[in-house]
């Protein structure tokens, strides 16, 4: 399912100056706005629903701290993404320097179709930098602005890194076909 | 122009071409895979999103961030809030010291060594909770310079160099009231400083 570019809409002042403030209804209503779309972005990166649920536990914190610095001259939704990836690649490194495999914990596929799992698994075969923006506009319904702003990266690199990841995955499928 | 088999990549990256793709891929089957497994690429993977319920996750980040509201911090704050209680008294004492009847204004600017002593215990306390912050804030200060780090890194060496100085003025002059209260607020102004870095966060 994706979700709509309502999200992506500046909040209202009064919302964002709530949560600076730290008001829990505000903050727990910025939760309910982003948390699945938060988990299913830190699920693609760390592949572990424990992983992903500590990491966008981690990040709410910090964009708690942190709120009171952002000055809503951008969009909070990239920003909160921006601080979500990190956590996810702070996790990630750490569970690295634990010697625990990265892509040891297989998501739940058994009950995916064929087609689904070829792509899971072509996946994990491109470039990174592909993938996450192939992810974020294709299963997470981001705009090419907005992935360029979580990933700090320029909008017309985001439109070609789609284009190539998804040429990439078209080879992987059609390999061996011909 | 006659389009080919060898084209159809670039009709993927330029949507204009998309309509000679398909009018080729009538006649192609080869290209009509492509252009069949190119659309399902995306319309596939928008059912790879993993989704599940997390009932217990807003509640643990409520805890936290409630645990880190400025009410809750009364606890991390006792300190501080003990030491500028003891400095505002030891300045009123001074204060009082300076107007009391039958001293003269030479006098008045000088400390008891009671108060000096008082004084130096304050800042002895402030010395200590820096150096814990200073602990906690310098791998965020080491961290690849932004330019939030590097101003945060300029007021903490301006403050420094400010305290050094005075730190050598009171040497001369130990028991001036108003070398001390400078110091005092330099300090504070530091610790507030550090607070700020080991809470702000990095992204």
């Amino acid at each position: 399912m994706l979700l709509t570019n309502a999200l992506a809409e500046p909040p209202a002042a009064d919302f964002l100056a709530a949560c600076q403030r730290g008001n829990l209804e505000a903050l727990e209503s910025l939760y309910s706005l982003h948390s699945s779309r938060m988990k299913s972005v830190a699920f693609q990166v760390l592949r572990d629903r424990s992983d992903a649920e500590d990491a966008v536990q981690e990040a709410f914190l910090r964009i708690y701290r942190a709120l009171g610095g952002f000055e809503g001259q951008s969009s909070l939704t990239p920003w909160m993404y921006r601080i979500l990836l990190n956590c996810c690649h702070d996790a990630s490194r750490k569970r690295t320097r634990e010697a625990e495999s990265a892509l040891s914990a297989e998501p739940a596929i058994s009950n995916q179709l064929p087609l689904q799992l070829a792509i899971r698994r072509a996946l994990d075969r491109i470039h990174s930098g592909y993938r996450m923006v192939f992810w974020l506009f294709e299963a997470e319904g981001f705009r090419h602005s907005e992935i360029a702003a979580i990933l700090e990266i320029p909008e017309g690199t985001s439109r070609k890194w789609l284009f190539e990841a998804k040429r990439e995955l078209k080879r992987l499928l059609t390999e061996g076909r011909s | 122009m006659k389009f080919e088999c060898k084209d159809l990549d670039r009709a993927f990256e330029v949507p204009e071409l998309m309509s000679d793709a398909r009018e080729h891929a009538r006649d192609c089957p080869s290209c009509t895979n492509d252009l069949w497994v190119w659309s399902e690429i995306s319309r596939v993977t928008s059912g790879l999103r993993e989704e599940w319920d997390t009932p217990d996750l807003w509640p643990k980040i409520r805890e936290q961030i409630a645990a880190e509201a400025p009410g809750s911090r009364r606890r991390s704050w006792r300190l501080p809030a003990a030491i500028a209680a003891a400095l505002l008294v030891s300045v009123l004492g001074a204060i009082w010291y300076e107007f009391r009847p039958g001293i003269s204004i030479k006098d008045a600017d000088f400390l008891t060594e009671q108060t000096l002593k008082e004084l130096e215990g304050t800042e002895a306390a402030y010395v200590k909770s820096i150096g814990k912050l200073a602990r906690l804030a310098t791998p965020k200060l080491e961290k690849p310079d932004s330019s939030l780090t590097a101003a945060y890194r300029e007021k903490l060496q301006v403050i420094d160099s400010e305290i050094a100085e005075l730190r050598a003025s009171i040497d001369r002059n130990r028991y001036n009231t108003r070398l001390q209260t400078e110091l005092a607020a330099l300090y504070r102004q530091k610790q507030e400083t550090l607070q700020e870095i080991v809470h702000r966060e990095h992204n």
